[in-house]
């Protein structure tokens, strides 16, 4: 068992006040965050960058000790977290996987997340790992096998999951209904909250020709903890979800409009590969936070010096 | 027509991934979609696309001095045999390439030169030890706050890191030159055995292990006292030199920063 880290940052020292206006964002609201990723490890702690918290990719820290695992421990005393996977394969027809579980909760204890998020997809079956997010066929046999695995993973982890929609290519003649229809059902079933990946919409909606309008419409207001902003690849007649490049305009447009849908919801920048210093990812994370005060209102940030920690 | 299982359909799927028959793509492309304008085949193939380069990068990764070694050609034959030969079973993709050395030392034209499987073997130890689990070091603080008295008692343990490993060839040397962007040395059939470890700065070294020091870790690891390495020194060398000589090991031991705290006495 690792240590538990004693001196971590929680959320609350973190708020964000409401200012004059009376505004009040809900209790989860964390602000404007960024995925941290290795090659900013350093710079984080050197700088102490001006920024609301971090997710961090769960799958990354389920090694036993060394250098990521220093840093990551380092980083949680200054900032929130909140743990993102991608290996949980909650759509697979494999049984879940408790190894990859007990790995998921022995790091949950340890770095005590805001929450915990894994994708609405599966990854593998039969003991072969595709290592991508892979869609599901939108019907009720799918329906079902995933509210009963949600289930059985939030009864293992005692908390609630956030699930999050993916980019896909494809669509299965098995198909029954939308994607949001699927994804809404299943957090009114399972009691999962849900991860919107606004440039995944963007992405899927521009592959499967749907209104992305329609997709932020049909899920529930209330279930939504978390928007995820990325870049993409446009390929002309199709779109891939790169996470390679800055946010595009496109996906910025569709954020306002899940911002008047959905409210205070906690934001953050997400950048996989050909990953840019420090500094130009906080500056798209600025960017978010003005498109939110621009969209909802003003809120005043605890300047970096009253942050205690 | 009847509904396909999720099982199925899922199979299928993974199928085609692994798989380039033609029939097993067919089966696949039944159960999608085609509205568009980009066909199915399209659509399954940028599946079928990131599969092979999120593998293909992930060898890259942890093997980035056998990709000198081999060249650009040689790599991506490697690659492509060890995506069919082994699909990933794991749910990390930090494990995929584990068996690599393996699959080197058996399938041609790898096998024919041992030495491109000893590289790779000995990039997965360093990756072993960069992230194994953490444990407090014993220091010469530690040593200092032992009585002497003790000292003969004291049986230690080895960091979580620390691996040994035997080479049949100049494999490691060969990994350095690449290392240091140089070519490599002909590869020679020569003997070695060497230590991997994290250092105390959480940094990654090795050495050479010669074998007096060789036989005195191994009797550590079946439990010996410091007074056992002793013993076994008297019989290598001069009597008045051999606790010096301990000691001195016992220090190198301390500074690399192989031992844990977790050293304990058990008189025998």
């Amino acid at each position: 068992m690792h240590n538990l880290i004693t001196n971590q940052a929680t959320a609350r020292e973190h708020s964000l006040s409401s200012g004059v206006s009376g505004i009040v964002p809900p209790e989860h609201f964390l602000g404007f965050g960024l995925g941290l990723r290795t090659d900013h490890f350093q710079d984080v702690l050197a700088t102490k960058p001006n920024i609301d918290w971090f997710e961090v990719v769960s799958e990354n820290f389920m090694v036993d000790g060394g250098k990521p695992k220093h840093y990551l421990h380092a980083i949680r005393e200054l900032y929130p977290m909140v743990m993102h996977g991608v290996g949980l394969s909650i759509g697979s027809t494999d049984p879940l996987n408790m190894q990859y579980l007990r790995k998921l909760k022995v790091l949950v204890n340890e770095l005590q997340p805001e929450w915990i998020s894994d994708h609405l997809c599966w990854t593998g079956v039969n003991q072969t790992n595709s290592h991508d997010l892979l869609p599901l066929p939108y019907n009720e046999e799918a329906l079902n096998h995933v509210c009963d695995r949600v289930n059985q993973v939030q009864d293992f982890l005692g908390r609630p999951i956030l699930l999050e929609n993916l980019s896909s290519y494809i669509t299965y003649k098995e198909s029954e209904m939308s994607e949001w229809d699927f994804f809404n059902q299943v957090a009114r079933r399972s009691g999962c909250e849900i991860l919107l990946d606004i440039n995944n919409i963007y992405v899927s909606a521009r592959n499967h020709d749907f209104k992305s309008q329609d997709y932020l419409d049909g899920i529930d207001k209330d279930k939504v903890k978390q928007f995820h902003l990325a870049g993409h690849t446009d390929y002309g007649n199709y779109v891939i979800d790169t996470h390679d490049h800055p946010v595009s305009d496109p996906v910025w447009d569709l954020y306002k409009q899940a911002l008047k849908r959905f409210g205070w919801i906690s934001t953050m920048i997400e950048r996989d590969d050909n990953i840019p210093p420090l500094a130009e990812l906080l500056a798209e994370v600025e960017t978010a936070r003005n498109i939110a005060y621009s969209t909802l209102g003003q809120l005043e940030t605890l300047p970096q010096w009253e942050r205690t920690t | 027509m009847d509904k396909l299982p999720l099982a199925s359909l899922q199979q299928k799927l993974i199928n085609y991934l692994i798989d380039d028959d033609p029939i097993v793509t067919h089966t696949i492309m039944e159960q999608i979609t085609d509205h568009g304008n980009i066909t199915r085949d399209v659509r399954l193939n940028i599946y079928k696309n990131a599969y092979h380069v999120r593998l293909k990068e992930t060898i890259e990764n942890d093997h980035e001095m056998l990709g000198f070694f081999l060249g650009d050609d040689l790599f991506d034959q490697m690659v492509l045999g060890y995506i069919n030969a082994y699909p990933s079973d794991n749910t990390s993709l930090r494990h995929f390439a584990d068996k690599l050395p393996l699959f080197l030392a058996s399938h041609p034209p790898f096998n024919g030169h041992p030495i491109i499987s000893e590289i790779a073997h000995f990039e997965r130890l360093l990756m072993i030890a960069f992230d194994a689990a953490n444990a407090d070091r014993f220091t010469r603080q530690v040593l200092s706050n032992t009585p002497h008295e003790q000292w003969p008692e004291l049986i230690f343990r080895f960091h979580p890191s620390v691996q040994i490993a035997n080479f049949n060839y100049n494999s490691v040397e060969a990994w350095q030159s690449l290392k240091q962007e140089q070519s490599p040395e002909p590869a020679i059939k020569q003997n070695s055995i060497w230590l991997l470890w994290r250092n105390n700065d959480r940094l990654t070294q090795f050495r050479s292990l010669p074998p007096q020091e060789k036989y005195l870790i191994d009797m550590i690891l079946n439990g010996a006292n410091f007074a056992d390495l002793c013993d076994f020194l008297l019989q290598e060398i001069e009597e008045d030199q051999a606790s010096q000589v301990a000691f001195n090991y016992l220090l190198t031991w301390i500074d690399d920063g192989i031992l844990i705290q977790k050293a304990f006495t058990q008189p025998k």
